[in-house]
């Protein structure tokens, strides 16, 4: 039973949580966030397996209100409903307090909603992990994660996904090289960092990039992309 | 109760023990370790806090104010002490409102108690895995320490250590402990017995200390400045 719904095991762990760490790492799939001065950036692999979808359908890329975005990792269809979550959040919090959700409240949010799941045995916990980033004027650029266990942290950079151990190493070894300051220099140090992780060069189709400036969180679109990638080229 | 899960999860087994419980606890004991120590003239919350080098420490907080004069420090899985925290709060602020007083200590640990001891019991969920440190002083002046239990079990003590390192922490309280000590020196009484099983530097980023004293009787968390001063005063 320990297994099946989230009691604890005989070692005092909760195995349900576990193996949802390992459903986020299933697709294969990478990502990452990186706050920098004044500006926060996501990225994330994109892989459409069959070519027959339209690609353009497909994203992990969440838009939460004008200036808070998020990042999936993971389940999408649970991705997707987490997002809806956040967006719904956001709008309660707007009506309720006349005021934009602040985004350590909308995450710190979420990471409580993931704890109820993980202590009620009606729902199975979540299969994904989210990182959400904003900038704001109070406290610059800022990036939380999410995960299915329910916490939720702040961090100067973050990573989900099969590969987020190498991720973690190496996003710490940049960044005490250097902080990047503004969106071009945020982007490319996220983007320059997944092809490091992964190994390889990218194609602008096979990732997607967001990044969040002052009250603004946006997609970049394939052209823009590129050109971060042209530059990133020439760089090295 | 939670529609086809109205059944309780937790079970007696026939040796008449809550196996959950017994797991339970064994999630509390593998977290990082938290300690307090009460003094002549307040209390001391005081715990581990080692987060990996990307995070932000100022994002995350260990040590929970409930109210003015109540803090909370937890050993186990942080997202269920979250839970328990908001449970204080609203449960505070209903009985000022009810009785215009400031809730005394071990009432809310009773009803704090009596929440974690309704999901060993109620259908569908899981018991918490956390164990609670509350501190704070009354309006009477007297400086209270209890713990509560993934049980719901709660008890007062006059210092505790729980998660990873509380045997070693109690021994060394239990021979340290002087009872008419001034909060000064039970806050370093405390970060003295945070080192006996912190591994690596102890630094104003890697500990959290909460104090109360009978002084304003308002629960507050040092600042990493002030942990700091406290950290060179002892080196």
């Amino acid at each position: 039973m320990d297994r099946n719904i989230t009691i604890f095991s005989s070692e005092g762990r909760l195995l349900q949580i576990q193996y949802a760490f390992q459903a986020v790492k299933e697709p294969g799939v990478t990502s990452l966030g990186v706050c920098g001065d004044g500006a926060a950036a996501l990225v994330t692999q994109k892989k459409v397996e069959d070519k027959l979808i339209d690609a353009s359908t497909i994203t992990h890329m969440f838009r939460i209100t004008k200036s808070i975005g998020a990042v999936v990792t993971g389940s999408l269809p649970d991705g997707r409903a987490q997002a809806q979550r956040l967006r719904y959040e956001a709008s309660e919090f707007r009506h309720k307090h006349g005021y934009e959700v602040p985004v350590s409240y909308l995450s710190r949010r979420l990471g409580d909603i993931n704890q109820v799941y993980t202590q009620h045995a009606a729902s199975r916990v979540s299969g994904c992990v989210v990182m959400v980033c904003a900038v704001d004027n109070v406290d610059g650029a800022q990036l939380f994660k999410i995960d299915p266990a329910g916490s939720c942290l702040g961090w100067s950079a973050a990573s989900a996904g099969s590969k987020d151990s190498e991720a973690d190493n190496v996003l710490e070894k940049r960044l005490k090289k250097k902080k990047p300051v503004g969106e071009r220099e945020t982007a490319q140090f996220a983007i320059s960092a997944l092809q490091s992780v992964l190994g390889a060069d990218f194609k602008a189709s096979e990732v997607e990039v967001a990044v969040a400036t002052a009250g603004v969180f946006r997609t970049l679109s394939e052209e823009e992309i590129d050109a971060h990638l042209t530059d990133i080229a020439e760089q090295d | 109760m939670s529609g086809p899960y109205s059944y309780s999860l937790t079970t007696f087994a026939p040796s008449g023990k809550l196996i959950q419980l017994e797991h339970a606890l064994k999630a509390v004991q593998a977290g990082a370790t938290a300690l307090a120590v009460r003094a002549k003239s307040g209390v001391v919350l005081a715990t581990e806090k080692k987060l990996p080098a990307l995070a932000i420490p100022a994002s995350y907080q260990k040590i929970s104010v409930i109210t003015d004069h109540i803090g909370v420090v937890y050993a186990g899985m942080g997202p269920d002490s979250r839970v328990l925290v908001k449970r204080g709060r609203k449960i505070a602020q209903q009985y000022k409102r009810t009785y215009g007083e400031d809730i005394p200590v071990k009432m809310l640990v009773r009803e704090l108690a009596s929440v974690m001891q309704e999901f060993t019991q109620s259908g569908g969920v899981r018991p918490f895995g956390v164990a609670l440190l509350v501190a704070g002083v009354d309006a009477d002046g007297e400086p209270a320490l209890y713990q509560v239990d993934p049980s719901g079990s709660y008890w007062a003590w006059k210092a505790s250590a729980i998660g990873k390192g509380m045997l070693n922490a109690q021994a060394f309280l239990e021979k340290r402990f002087k009872a008419n000590d001034e909060l000064e020196d039970a806050i370093n009484m405390a970060i003295l017995t945070l080192q006996e099983t912190f591994e690596g530097a102890m630094t104003e980023d890697n500990i959290e200390i909460g104090i109360v004293s009978d002084v304003d009787q308002k629960f507050r968390v040092l600042t990493p400045a002030e942990i700091k001063d406290y950290l060179d005063e002892i080196a």
